[in-house]
Order: C-alpha cells, then structure tokens, then sequence
C-alpha cells in the first residue's frame, strides 16, 4: 500500500536531496569577503559594574593587538573571554590590564569570573572580532532548512 | 481532554477528510512495544524499581529544600540553585522531555505524599480515596493556570534562579500546594492544572518518541471492568487517550490492565502534532507561543551583553521591572498571539479557507512545537552548559560550610563551551525549523478542506523567529 | 504489609538522613567561631567583636555570603587571606600582646569597604598593657583640620635627581628627619631661599633642593611599600593617579552624598583629596598627613587607619604620597 507509493518518487527524492545537500556545502564553505582592514593596536577601557559591561560589545578587527584595561567600579570583577583563554580581575582602584592578538575570527562572549553578586553568572559581554561570517551562514542554512521541510511537508 | 467524563466515544472525523487509520493501528511496526521485552516488563511490572528511584527523588527534593534555606547564600554555591535550575534543567530540556515526553512526571517526588495520603499507603493502591476528591472545576481546566504559572516565574526568574532562599521557599510552596490539592480534588489535579513543568512537557509529550496506549481496542469494548481507568492517578482513561500530553507514564494502567492489552510504545517523532484533528485547544496553542516568547526574552536577558536588561530583571519592585515585566507579559499575551493569529488569519484569506480562524488556530500551532522545543534546548545550551562545572563544587559542598565529600576542588569559573556550542545551537534550531515547516505544511490539509495552499505567512513567522534566536544565541 | 511497612522505612530513613546530618554538622560547626563576611550595606562582619588570649590560638572559619571580601587583622604581622563567596576560609590567629586589635576586610566589596571593621579584644592576665603614645601630630600640637594653602608653589614639578646634580651643602638642621616629620616643603623652601649661600640659584632650583631633602628621609623601599599599601586602600577613592577621581570618588562628593552613609551614619561625604594638588599638599607636613590617616576625616567619608597600618607602614604611605608632588626616582 504506502510502500508501492514509495517507489517510484525515491529516485526523485534523491535528486532532490543531493541538491540539498550541495546548498549546505556551499553555504557553509563559501569564503565571505572579511573587509579589507588592516590589523591595528587597540586599547579597549571597560569599566564593570555589578552586572555588566561599559561598553558591552568590543568590536575589533582580525588580527589585532588588543589591549583591554578593565575597571572595577564597585567590587571585584574578572574578565575571561571564551575561545582565547583569557582572564583579568581587577579590584577597585586596580585596573587590569591584558593584551592579546585577536587571531580567531568571529563572535566570543566574555564574562566576570569572580563572584561579584547574584547575577555574577550572567554578567556577559561580547568581543565581535571582524564579521560573524558563522551567524551569516546560519541565517542561510536556516533559510534553506525552512523551504526543504515546507518541501518535504507537502503531500 | 481524555477523561471518561469527557470522551466522545467515536472519533469524530471533519467531513471529507480520507479516513486512513484503523483500529488496530498499532500492529503496523511504526510503534515498537517496549512492554514486551522481558526484563523492561519485569522492572516496569513490579511497583518497587520505580518507587525506589522515586524515594531517591524525593530524598533528593527534600534535601534541595534544606540546602536552599540554610545553605549559603552564595548561589553558585548553593546545591539547591545548582541542581535544580543547572542539571535538573538540563536533564530535563536536553533528556526527559526530547526522549521521553512528561516521563520526569513519572519519577517526580512533588505528588508523592498527595498520592500516599490519596491511597492510605505507598505501595497499596485502594479503590476508595481519601480525601474530598472533588472534581476539578471545568473552568479551569485545560493548561491556562500552568503556562500562567510558567509566566510569573519568568517575571521573577532573576531572583528565584539565583537567590537560594526564594528558590526554596518556591519549592516548598509548591509541594506545600501539591499536598494540599490532594487532600481536596481528584487525581493529580496539581500536575494536571497547576505545574508548569506539566504544561510544556505535556505540550512537547505530543512530538516525543515515548507513548502508554491500548493494544487492541476490540478487547477492551469486550472488557467491562475498566481497571485501567481505576488505576490512572490521572484520571485517564487510556482507550479513550487521543495524544500524549495528559498522560504523566507512570505506568499504573500497564500494571492493572488484567488482558495485558497495554503498551509502552517506541514511535516516531511527532505522531501527536496535529492530533486529534479536530481539538479546539486554544490554551495548547498559546503554550506553545509561550514557549517560544520565553526562549527569546530568557536568552535576551540572561546570554546577551544587555546589562541594562538584566539589572531591570533583577531589581524587583523598580520601575526599571515594571517596564521589564510589561514587556515580558506584552511579548507573551499579546504580541506573539497577535501576530500568529495575523499570520493564520491572511493564510486563510489567500487560500479561501473555509474553516473557522480558531480551529486553524489551532491546527497550525501545533507546528509550533518543534520549534519550541529546539528553541528550548539551543537556549539551555548557553544558559546551563557553562555552568555544569559547578554541579561537581556542589556534590562536594552542598551548604557551601566548607564540606569535601568529593575531595574536590571548587572553582567558580565557567566552562568555555565556544568551540562547539555555537554549531550545536544552528544545528538544533536548523532541526527545529526543518520540522516545523514540515509538520505546517502536512497540516495545511489535515482540517478536511482539499486547498493545500502552503502556509506562507506562518513560515515566515518561523524564519524571522528562528533567525532573531539564532543572532541571540551566536550572534 | 511488610512491603508497606519497608517502603515506608525507606522513605523515613532517607529523610531523617538528609536533615540530620547537616544540622548535626551545623551544631558542631558552632562550637567554633564561623566568621560570614557580606557588604557593609547588608551587615559587615557576624560577629563584629571577638576575644582571645595571648598565647591561645583563635580558629576562624570564614565564608563571604555575597562578594569576594578579605580577611586581615590590624597591627598583626598576618598575611591578609580572601574570603570567597560560597566557599569556607580556615585561619588561625595567635596573639602576642594583648590589646584591642582591629579586623578588616582587605578586597574592596563596596563604597564602604573600610567600613567593615570589627574588635578582636585580647587578654592576658599577667601583662600590664602599655599606654599608648600619642600620634605626632597630637605631640607637635598641629591642627590637621584647619584649612591650608601653599601661597607659593614651583613653576614645574621639582625633581630629586635635579636637586642633587645641584651638589649643595645643605645645613644640617634641615637635613635632619626631625625637621622633615614636623615641617611642610613650603617651610623648607622659605627657610632655603632665605640663605645667603644659596643666592644664586633660582626658584625652581630651591624647590629641587626641597625635593631632594625631602627624598632623603625616605627610601625606594619605603616608597614601593607605600605604593603597594596605597593601591589596595587608597586608590579606589582617590584614583590610580592620586588626583582624587577614583572610581568611588562621584559617589563620596558632597551634594550628590552617599545615601547610605548619609541615613545610616549621618555623614556628609566629601569628595576625595586630590594629592597632585600643589597648593595644597606643599603646606602639610609629613606629620600632618600621617595624623589625617590615623585619625580619618571626621565623617568626611576617609577612614581611620590607625587601628590597622602600624606606624611604620604609615610613613610609608606619607613617602609615597610625596610622589605626586615630587619626582623621587633616583634616576631620572
């Protein structure tokens, strides 16, 4: 019954699918042009407070040497950015200071790493070093993975 | 719903739509009855293996409560902050319900010593309940009181999930609650009307692989006795079940029924969505949009960079809350229901669709389900996957009095899940969408109406959904 | 019935279990001294005063409730230790002399961080404990509160390594650390300028001549002590830079006031002393700074130290607060 149906439309299926297929690699793999900007010192000053960041997104460049002086304008703050291994704490009236190459393209939070409070697990910012080409390609993909089920969806 | 009270005793079928399911439906290998393996039946049969890890639980629930009232203050600390709002949420969201539907419903301590006080016992199962058993009211039937509930926490989430104190009292509120609503109603009318954790898991049960059903229907009309009716803590009746989402799988029916004519069924995902086809469950329908409003709002205020956005969530009682909370309940009552309802209402102008605006209401939320779901899972991701170093610092140090049962170190920092967290999160929510465009689409004909226009609006509302989640959580 | 009976045993055992055992363990915890340290808007120390004797070893166990906070005793030759939040801190004290000692929390949690202070009273039979000495600025009768202005102040900042290129002969009076404890460089500088044998040299020359006197008295070990002392307890208020813009500083001036300390201490805070002011820090002397860091601002939101720093670690402070006006690298 259902499995006679099945037959002659698998080969379509196929077809359809590798052409799937073949959009998701090319969404995933296409280089996207990274801006044409040549690497540069910076020295980025954030002041932490219970609980955030100022300012909260750091926006640099790929390749970058990047100098962060982080202050601490109530209590004791840290700073730690995920994907580089970082970490500063500075007390009031200390500022910390650490430099490092932003090599690694993308988006990266960063958050406090001494308990400074209830909310201390989500004080979060936001290092955005170049394009989030992943966040680009995801939008993509999402894109494509609504059409392929409204496509399968169809009786 | 599926209670006795309620069952319509023939499916009732829209006109013109092809009749394709038979009685016996489940004789097809679409579902794979788990009962039957001998040592699954064995441990399911016997009433001790799950009681004992339910002991477990309520042990465990307890001792939560202790913690969290005279434990430190300290919440990455606390046992209490810790297990509940870190791995029991993780389990929950990324185990219990993708996998098995409201199966923590099955393990849960919270009904427990209403359950015992019903049946004058643990282990015995009378047929005379104690208690004024009375019938929940019709009013509120139905999950408006849970997804309810579900919206207050989220008003005071910043408090409860840190502060150990308030999850405490939260907790002991609510098994207070539950023992109480057992000694006055019927059945598990807390877990059914009031939990809810009930009400999302009951929603997602309907696309879960997990299922209780009859095996063959001809031997129950034959059957006069109804044991599994009499069984059920939750008032069900198990050959009248059109989905999943009221039944809590605390296998009593598998146990009761004399002809061994129920069974624990392996199924595919999403046999409940868009079941029964002819439900007019509207509340079902704002759950799911609950589910996806709080996604985005919880991942804006607890993952992003928005200071700003969190300190409003936290000072309660501030105008900065009031805004926050205004915002929150805007986003959640009025401005997602709206715009669904705009979104099904122009579908059904472009493609003249006859049926009333609520049953197609309700038929395409169901597509909203996975979505959610996903949602839920790629949020918990950020919010929970760093913090999962602290379960070790809390086994070790429960009260934070300085304990080492574990000999462990603690450490307050948080584990950097960038390497992968980001393409696990697309990777979830790319399922979530996949799923639900099609499970739209499949639904677009389910109303008995032949017009398969494809419901492009509702798509599109998926799209700017899922691609707003995605720029919060990776972007 | 045995199965009901057995089940019930289970549920009763495991709850008895998981609340007999902390709060045994908790009765036994207070049977020492748990110290809980929070922000001294939400309480400070519990408890605040304790005792002890000489000789017998005090066990402390602390644990912060909310922020990192630290532990140190004043005049104790102890290492201050962290108190983290959530975790417990074991510390054990022993006292040589008796006396009232001062604990305080050593990592800022607040504006009023030095506000959290408690006693530590320790006895001893045997020994008759010793009046204290009074401060210098009390024994040389000086007004630490009354206003002053330097009417004269150097073109640039003097430096030390200037004055010593100058290769002077400086009488010895003035040399002599005496005179720098009790006497301001605007005093030096008159009393300098005054001199026949230094006729020739300009202002600025005499003010480098100041400044090399004035490096004399202390030492590069002093000042990097001084420093040290200075950016864990200073810098907050009065800015990394000593120009009285720390990141407390908005909060303490006067108008916009503190409203905690303004309901609950009925204070009115000032705005902190900026030390890179000429006019200002060339007319105190090094006594009348030490005085205004033992005693404290009166209720202008500066604390008192005097129960804390020991003398020596004062001076220390004066030293480097001397920095800001003068340049006392030995090398330039």
């Amino acid at each position: 019954m259902k499995d006679q149906n099945l037959q002659p439309q698998n080969s379509i299926r196929g077809w359809h699918w590798a052409i799937l297929a073949a959009l998701v690699l090319v969404v995933l793999l296409v280089p996207i042009p990274a801006g044409a900007t040549a690497p540069t010192e910076r020295t980025l000053h954030i002041e932490a407070s219970r609980f955030e960041y100022n300012p909260a997104i750091l926006k640099v460049n790929p390749g970058d040497k990047v100098t962060i002086e982080l202050v601490a304008t109530d209590v004791v703050h840290g700073l730690s950015i995920d994907g580089y291994n970082l970490e500063a704490i500075a007390d009031p009236g200390k500022t910390a200071r650490i430099t490092f190459i932003a090599n690694r393209q993308g988006s990266f939070r960063f958050h406090c790493t001494t308990t400074c409070g209830n909310l201390h697990p989500f004080m979060i910012g936001k290092l955005e070093v170049g394009r989030n080409t992943w966040l680009l390609r995801a939008i993509g993909l999402v894109g494509m993975a609504l059409f392929a089920g409204a496509w399968k969806g169809r009786k | 719903m599926t209670r006795l009270q309620d069952t319509l005793w023939v499916d009732e079928i829209a006109p013109g739509s092809k009749v394709g399911r038979s009685s016996k439906r489940y004789s097809i290998p679409s579902r794979v009855n788990l009962y039957r393996i001998p040592w699954l039946h064995a441990l399911l049969e016997s009433r001790w293996p799950q009681f004992l890890v339910r002991a477990l639980t309520l042990i465990g629930f307890v001792f939560t409560i202790t913690t969290a009232l005279f434990g430190s203050r300290v919440g990455s600390h606390n046992f209490a902050i810790i297990m509940v709002w870190i791995a029991w949420w993780t389990t929950l969201k990324l185990g219990f319900i993708p996998f098995g539907g409201r199966s923590w419903c099955s393990i849960c301590p919270i009904p427990l010593p209403g359950d015992w006080l019903q049946n004058g016992g643990i282990l015995v199962k009378s047929e005379r309940k104690r208690g004024l058993n009375l019938r929940w009211p019709k009013s509120l039937r139905g999950s408006w009181l849970q997804s309810s509930g579900f919206l207050l926490i989220g008003l005071f989430s910043a408090v409860t999930l840190t502060d150990p104190h308030v999850t405490g009292w939260v907790l002991l509120a609510l098994f207070t609650l539950a023992i109480g609503m057992s000694l006055v109603f019927e059945h598990r009318a807390f877990c059914s009307y009031i939990c809810p954790i009930g009400g999302f898991s009951g929603i997602y049960a309907k696309s879960a692989p997990v299922e209780v059903r009859v095996v063959d229907k001809e031997i129950c009309a034959k059957h006069g006795d109804k044991s599994c009716y009499q069984a059920c803590p939750w008032g069900l009746y198990p050959l009248a079940m059109k989905d999943s989402s009221a039944c809590g799988l605390c296998m009593e029916c598998l146990r009761a029924c004399p002809k061994d004519n129920l069974a624990l069924n392996l199924r595919p995902y999403g046999s409940d969505l868009g079941r029964p086809p002819t439900s007019s469950r509207l509340d079902e329908s704002w759950l799911a949009l609950i589910m996806l409003g709080s996604a985005l709002a919880f991942s804006a205020v607890f993952t992003g960079p928005w200071g700003w956005l969190k300190s409003s969530a936290f000072e309660i009682g501030s105008q900065a809350w009031l805004a926050y909370a205004a915002g929150f309940l805007v986003l959640n009552v009025l401005f997602l229901p709206a715009l669904f309802t705009l979104c099904v209402w122009s579908w059904k102008k472009i493609s003249h669709n006859s049926s009333p605006l609520r049953r197609l209401i309700v038929s395409q939320a169901q597509g909203l389900l996975p979505l959610g779901l996903m949602a839920w899972i790629a949020f918990t991701i950020s919010f929970a996957f760093p913090k999962l170093n602290l379960v070790l610092g809390v086994l070790n140090d429960p009260f934070g009095w300085g304990w080492h049962l574990l000999n462990a170190a603690s450490s307050s920092n948080s584990l950097d899940v960038s390497g992968f967290s980001p393409y696990l999160q697309v990777a979830l929510l790319l399922v979530g969408v996949f799923w639900s465009a099609s499970v739209t689409r499949k639904l677009t004909g389910s109303d008995g109406t032949h017009n398969s226009f494809p419901n492009i609006p509702v798509l599109a509302f998926y799209l700017v959904y899922s691609i707003v989640m995605v720029w919060l959580l990776v972007g | 019935m045995i199965k009901e009976w057995l089940a019930r045993g289970v549920i009763i055992l495991g709850l008895v279990m998981m609340i007999s055992i902390p709060a045994v363990n908790k009765w036994q915890q207070s049977q020492g001294v748990v110290m809980h340290a929070r922000m001294a808007e939400t309480g400070g120390w519990t408890p605040e005063n304790l005792t002890a004797a000489v000789g017998k070893p005090l066990h402390l166990r602390l644990t912060s409730d909310d922020v990192t906070h630290g532990f140190a005793v004043g005049q104790l030759d102890q290492p201050a230790v962290d108190i983290n939040p959530g975790e417990m801190t074991d510390i054990t004290l022993v006292f040589t002399k008796p006396g009232k000692y001062t604990f305080y929390c050593t990592r800022w949690c607040s504006v009023n961080h030095w506000r959290m202070r408690g006693t530590i009273e320790v006895t001893d039979p045997l020994v008759r404990t010793e009046p204290a000495r009074p401060p210098l600025y009390v024994t040389l009768g000086l007004n630490i509160d009354a206003d002053h202005k330097a009417s004269l102040t150097p073109a640039q900042m003097p430096s030390a390594w200037r004055g010593a290129l100058l290769n002077q002969t400086v009488p010895e009076a003035y040399k002599s650390h005496n005179y720098y404890l009790s006497h301001t460089p605007v005093d030096l500088w008159l009393a300098l300028r005054s001199e026949p044998s230094f006729d020739k040299l300009t202002d600025q020359d005499v003010w480098d001549l100041v400044a090399w006197i004035w490096q004399s008295n202390t030492s590069q070990e002093e000042v990097q002590a001084g420093k040290q002392l200075f950016t864990a307890n200073c810098a907050a208020c009065h800015g990394e830079n000593g120009a009285g813009n720390g990141v407390f500083a908005d909060q303490l001036a006067a108008g916009s006031g503190n409203a905690v300390t303004k309901q609950s201490m009925g204070e009115q805070t000032q705005k902190p002393v900026n030390f890179t002011d000429a006019p200002r820090m060339l007319s105190a002397s090094p006594a009348h700074l030490q005085g205004k860091l033992i005693r404290g601002g009166m209720g202008t939101g500066m604390p008192s130290w005097g129960a804390i720093f020991t003398e020596d670690q004062t001076w220390a402070l004066v030293a480097y607060l001397w920095t800001f006006q003068f340049q006392m690298e030995v090398n330039p």
